[in-house]
C-alpha cells in the first residue's frame, strides 16, 4: 500500500501527540462538523513509553483500520449504513515496551452493500491502541460524509418492520450457499448478523489478526414478539494470517436507533476437526454489555 | 406423450446403434374408411420400413408415422397421388433426438461439448473432468491431457497441454485450486483452458505466445480437497493426508515446498490451517508438480493461482531478503496489474509476498524461483472479503476475464525476455 508521510519534527521521548501536519488534520474533521463523537486524541492520559515506529510492521495500519471501522460499525448500530474499508490514506504508528502500539490514522470507507451507481466513499480518521492486557483494541474514530442520519434511520426502521414479519428461519442453513448465493429477501439477515460480528471482529482484532465473517451457518433463535429483534445465529470467521475458519455463537438483540447489545462464545483457534462444538476452550469469556 | 415415443427411439438408438438422419415423421389425416385403407396397404410394404407410432385406425384419428429417409419420396408421392393429406410433424429426427440429448445432459450439469459448458457456475470435479475430456477432444492438434501423478485419496492428478509443436519448448506453467476452498480460481482454470482454444490462431499477441511457447494448465491442484469441498466441508483447505500421531488431516499444500520449509511463515500443528507436513514435498500433490517442473527442465514463468485478497504477489514469502530479479518482477507485476483493473475497475495491489500479504514458509513460488523460475508469481483473486471463498458464481467469468489479462501480460513479457 502507497503511504503519504509528511515529513516529520524528530520526535520526543515520551511525546505522545501526535506530529503538527496529522493534529491540524484531525482537527479540521472535528470543525467540519462529523458525527458526533470525541475527535480523536483527545483526552487521552499521558503514557510515557511510547516511541515513534519508523518501520511500520507489514499490515498494521490495515489491522488498524479494520479494527477502526469494526468498532465503528458496531458502535452506529445500524444494519443499513454498514462500512468495508477501501483505503489506507495515512498512518503513523508508536510503539512501547511492551511492544504495544498506538495507531493514527486516515482511511476511506464504502458501502458494505454497494448499490448501482450510487458510491458513497466515506472518509475516517482514527487513533487505535493494540493493548496487551485488555482484550480489545481501544477505539476513537471520526468519520464524515456518511449517510445523512435521518435516511439511515428511515432504512433502519423499514428493515426493521421487514424482520418483524420474517418467519421460518430456524430452518435457514449456510448463507451464503456453496455458490455464494444469498437470496434476496434473506439478505437483511446476512447484513444483521454481520453486524452482530463486527462487534466480535472488533474484540478479536489485534495487530496480528484479522478477521472476515465467512459464512452464517445457522439461525438458533428469531424472536420478534417483543419490540426488539432477538437473533440467536452461528458463524464462520476466517482469521486471515493463520486462515483458520472460527466458528462463534453470537446472541443479539436490536432495535432501531438503540445501541446494539451482544453475547458471544467463540471456539478456540485449532482444533481437532473431529470435535467441532464439545471442545470448546474459553479463551474468550462470553462479553457482555452492560445493560444486557 | 411424443417424448416417451423419442424416449423409446433413443433407446432403440443407443442399443441397437441406429440413427436417424434425415427420418422424417408425417402426421397423415385420413377422410374416410377408403384412406384408411390405403394407409393399411402402405403398412404391409415391408421394404419402407415405416415405423408407425400411431397406426391407421378410423376416419378422423391422426396417423402418425417415422419414415426413413430412403423411403420419404416414396411415401410422399404415395400419398400424394391418393389425395391423402399430411403435415410434416418431425423435419429430422436425428437433430431432434440430439437436441433433447443435449438438454438432458445440460440439465444435470453434464456438457456435451465445451461449448454447451456453462462456465458461470461452480462445478464438481467429474464435471471438471469430464470437461477436459471434451477440450482435448475438441482440439486433438493443440490440447493433451496428461496425468502427472495420483492425490493421496487416488484420484488422478491432470496437467492440460497446450503445444503447437516443437521439442520441449519453453514453458508457461499455471495452476489452480491447490487450496481447494478458494472456487473461484478453479473455475476460472475451466475458463482459462476454453479461452487458450478461442484465441489461437484468432489473436494475433496470443497466437505468438503459442507459436513458441507451451502452457501447462492444472486446473484442479488438490482433487482431494475439492472433493471435500463438494461432500462435507465447503471451507476445506488442504489436502486430506493422515498424519500419524494426530486425529487431524490434511497438511497445507502452500507451506510444504522445499523453500525456507518449517521455517516462520507456517506451522508444526497438524491441527492447523497452514501445517508445512512432516518434510518438504511430503504431499503426492506437491511432489507430483516438483518432478514434473524438474523433468521439464525449460518452464520460464510458473504462476500458482489463488483466493482471496485482490493480490499479485512475487517472491519471497520465508525471508525478507528480496529476490535479485525484484526490479523487473515488480515491473512485470505493475502492468499486469494495470491490464488487470483496465477491464472492470478491480483493484489489486502487488508485491513480495513477505511484505504484501504475510511471511510464508514453503511456498510454491519460493520453490520455483530458486529453481531459476524467474517469472514466478501468485495471484490472489477477488474479492477483499465481502464474500471470500464464497465468491457468487456470478463473478466467475469477470474474474476469469480480467485475470486472463494479466496472465497475457506476463506471458508475454517472458516470451519477449528469453532467458
Amino acid at each position: 500500500m502507497q503511504l503519504r508521510r509528511q515529513p516529520l519534527p524528530a520526535p520526543q521521548p515520551g511525546d505522545p501527540y501526535p506530529a503538527a501536519p496529522l493534529l491540524a488534520l484531525l482537527l479540521l474533521l472535528a470543525l467540519q462538523g462529523a458525527a458526533a463523537a470525541a475527535p480523536a486524541g483527545s483526552g487521552e492520559p499521558e503514557d510515557s513509553g511510547w516511541r515513534q515506529d519508523a518501520e511500520l510492521p507489514r499490515g498494521l495500519l490495515s489491522q488498524a483500520a479494520r479494527a477502526a471501522l469494526h468498532f465503528f460499525n458496531f458502535r452506529a448500530s445500524s444494519p443499513s449504513a454498514l462500512r468495508v474499508l477501501a483505503e489506507v490514506q495515512e498512518g503513523r504508528a508508536w510503539i512501547n515496551q511492551k511492544k504495544e502500539y498506538k495507531v493514527d490514522l486516515v482511511f476511506t470507507t464504502e458501502l458494505y452493500n454497494p448499490e448501482e451507481g450510487k458510491e458513497h466513499l466515506g472518509k475516517c480518521s482514527a487513533r487505535v491502541f493494540f493493548r496487551n492486557e485488555k482484550p480489545r483494541p481501544a477505539i476513537n474514530i471520526t468519520c464524515t460524509r456518511l449517510i445523512e442520519k435521518k435516511t439511515r434511520q428511515e432504512e433502519d426502521y423499514q428493515l426493521y418492520k421487514y424482520m418483524k414479519q420474517l418467519k421460518n428461519l430456524l430452518d435457514v442453513v449456510s448463507i451464503p450457499d456453496s455458490h455464494g448465493h444469498i437470496d434476496p429477501s434473506l439478505r437483511p439477515i446476512w447484513d444483521l448478523a454481520f453486524l452482530g460480528s463486527s462487534y466480535v471482529m472488533w474484540e478479536k482484532t489485534t495487530q496480528f489478526l484479522h478477521y472476515y465473517m465467512a459464512q452464517l451457518s445457522s439461525v438458533k433463535q428469531w424472536k420478534t414478539n417483543e419490540d426488539a429483534i432477538d437473533f440467536d445465529y452461528t458463524v464462520l470467521l476466517h482469521e486471515f494470517s493463520t486462515q483458520e475458519m472460527i466458528p462463534c455463537h453470537i446472541h443479539l438483540v436490536w432495535y432501531p436507533g438503540k445501541p446494539l447489545k451482544v453475547k458471544y462464545h467463540c471456539q478456540e483457534l485449532q482444533t481437532p476437526e473431529e470435535a467441532s462444538g464439545t471442545e470448546e476452550a474459553s479463551a474468550v469469556a462470553p462479553t457482555e454489555l452492560s445493560n444486557f | 406423450m411424443q417424448g416417451l415415443l423419442i424416449l423409446s427411439v433413443l433407446l432403440g438408438a443407443v442399443l441397437g446403434k441406429e440413427d436417424f438422419v434425415g427420418h422424417q415423421v408425417l402426421r397423415i389425416s385420413a377422410a374416410d374408411e377408403a384412406q384408411v385403407q390405403m394407409v393399411k396397404e402402405l403398412e404391409d410394404l415391408e421394404h419402407l420400413q415405416l415405423d408407425f407410432w400411431r397406426g391407421p385406425a378410423q376416419p378422423g384419428s391422426p396417423i402418425d408415422v417415422r419414415v426413413p429417409f430412403p423411403s420419404i419420396q416414396a411415401v410422399k408421392v404415395f400419398l400424394e397421388a391418393h389425395g391423402l393429406r399430411y403435415t410434416i410433424m418431425i423435419e429430422d429426427v436425428q437433430s431432434l433426438l440430439d437436441d433433447e440429448q443435449e438438454q438432458m445432459l445440460a440439465s444435470r450439469s453434464w456438457a456435451r461439448s465445451t461449448n454447451t459448458f456453462n462456465y458461470a457456475t461452480y462445478h464438481t470435479l467429474e464435471e471438471i473432468y469430464d470437461f477436459m475430456d471434451l477440450l482435448a477432444a475438441e482440439h486433438p492438434q493443440l490440447v493433451s491431457k496428461l496425468q502427472i501423478g495420483s492425490s493421496y485419496e487416488g484420484r488422478p492428478i491432470y496437467v492440460l497441454k497446450f503445444s503447437t509443436g516443437g521439442n520441449n519448448r519453453p514453458a508457461i506453467w499455471i495452476d489452480t485450486g491447490i487450496h481447494s476452498r478458494e472456487w473461484v480460481t478453479q473455475a476460472s482454470g475451466v475458463w482459462f483452458a476454453k479461452k487458450i482454444t478461442q484465441d489461437y490462431g484468432q489473436d494475433p499477441a496470443f497466437t505468438a505466445i503459442l507459436d513458441n511457447m507451451d502452457i501447462f494448465l492444472e486446473i484442479v491442484t488438490n482433487p482431494d480437497g475439492f472433493a471435500f469441498t463438494h461432500s462435507k466441508n465447503r471451507m476445506w483447505r488442504k489436502t486430506r493426508s493422515l498424519t500419524s500421531g494426530s486425529t487431524c488431516i490434511g497438511v497445507d499444500p502452500n507451506r510444504n515446498w522445499d523453500a525456507g520449509f518449517g521455517k516462520a511463515g507456517a506451522s508444526s500443528n497438524p491441527c492447523s490451517e497452514t501445517y508445512h507436513g512432516k518434510f518438504a514435498n511430503s504431499e503426492v500433490e506437491v511432489k507430483s508438480i516438483v518432478d514434473f517442473v524438474k523433468d521439464h527442465r525449460n518452464i520460464k514463468a510458473f504462476i500458482s493461482i489463488h483466493s482471496y485478497s485482490q493480490l499479485l504477489l512475487y517472491p519471497f514469502g520465508y525471508k525478507r531478503e528480496s529476490p535479485a530479479d525484484k526490479d523487473e518482477l515488480d515491473q512485470v507485476a505493475k502492468s499486469a496489474v494495470e491490464a488487470l483493473t483496465s477491464l472492470y475497475g478491480t483493484k489489486f495491489k502487488y508485491g513480495s509476498i513477505i511484505t504484501t500479504i504475510y511471511p510464508a514458509s514453503g511456498g510454491t513460488i519460493d520453490w520455483t524461483y530458486n529453481q531459476g523460475i524467474k517469472y514466478s508469481f501468485t495471484f490472489e483473486l477477488r474479492d477483499t472479503g465481502r464474500y471470500g471463498f464464497l465468491l457468487p458464481a456470478s463473478q466467475i467469468i469477470p474474474t476469469a476475464q480480467e485475470t486472463w489479462l494479466a496472465l497475457l501480460t506476463i506471458m508475454e513479457h517472458t516470451l519477449n525476455h528469453p532467458y
